[in-house]
């Protein structure tokens, strides 16, 4: 398996927006997004909890070569909280409720556009981390909210 | 280089390299692929819940990959 690159997540975004799904990019590829410069594996990305949604996710990720049997496409449909793909072009986490953030449309309120790509707030991509609470994010959580104060500061206004 | 004093100088810095590059180049450098062991040995899994996903992780995982709880 590559490393994730640009040209998929431009295939992300345009797929997802012919079947209008509700999706953020979440975690540390979300942060990238908006600039953070680090390393990660995966592209994480928070999408909305809804069947309609989850129809439309499932039709995206067919489109873009994931092999979804039809019991797996079923389980996403009826909801679940956290899905690994392993079996794509890409590895791609699929996070429906992430850890330190209420609702979907909290966090769609306070998005950033980058490029096209709608990307979490740094806002809510360092609450996730702290509510997480794992060791590997705890070691870079001090660079990553001084990033976040860098990217306040920066967009200040804008 | 703008003063933000709360900011080590080392991590400014490099913040303001990445603020010069594109997208593209940003995430040709972040984006990367090693062998996790477990995790990346099935093509497929689902959780209900945030929380059986972290406790599968702390059950299954080796420590040193860093997925469980501090």
């Amino acid at each position: 398996m590559a490393a994730f690159e640009y040209r998929q997540a431009e295939e992300i975004r345009d797929a997802f927006a012919r079947n209008g799904v509700r999706y953020l990019f979440i975690g540390k590829s979300g942060a990238i997004l908006l600039g953070f410069p680090d390393t990660t594996q995966d592209a994480d990305l928070f999408i909305e909890k809804s069947a309609d949604n989850a129809r439309s996710l499932i039709s995206s990720l067919r489109e873009l070569g994931f092999k979804l049997t039809e019991a797996q496409a079923r389980e996403i449909e009826r909801g679940k909280d956290f899905v690994q793909l392993k079996d794509g072009p890409f590895d791609l986490d699929l996070v429906f409720a992430p850890d330190g953030i209420e609702r979907f449309e909290d966090a769609w309120r306070r998005h950033v556009n980058v490029e096209g790509f709608p990307v979490c707030h740094p806002d809510d991509i360092v609450a996730s981390k702290i509510s997480a609470n794992r060791a590997k994010d705890r070691e870079g959580l001090p660079r990553l909210q001084a990033f976040r104060e860098y990217w306040l500061e920066r967009n200040k206004g804008t | 280089m703008k003063q933000t004093p709360e900011i080590p100088a080392d991590w400014l810095a490099e913040f303001e390299a990445a603020a010069r590059r594109t997208l593209e180049q940003r995430m040709k450098y972040a984006f990367i692929h090693t062998y996790k062991p477990v995790l990346d040995d099935a093509k497929y899994r689902a959780f209900d819940t945030m929380a059986d996903y972290r406790k599968w992780c702390e059950e299954n995982l080796p420590s040193w990959l860093g997925y469980g709880r501090v």
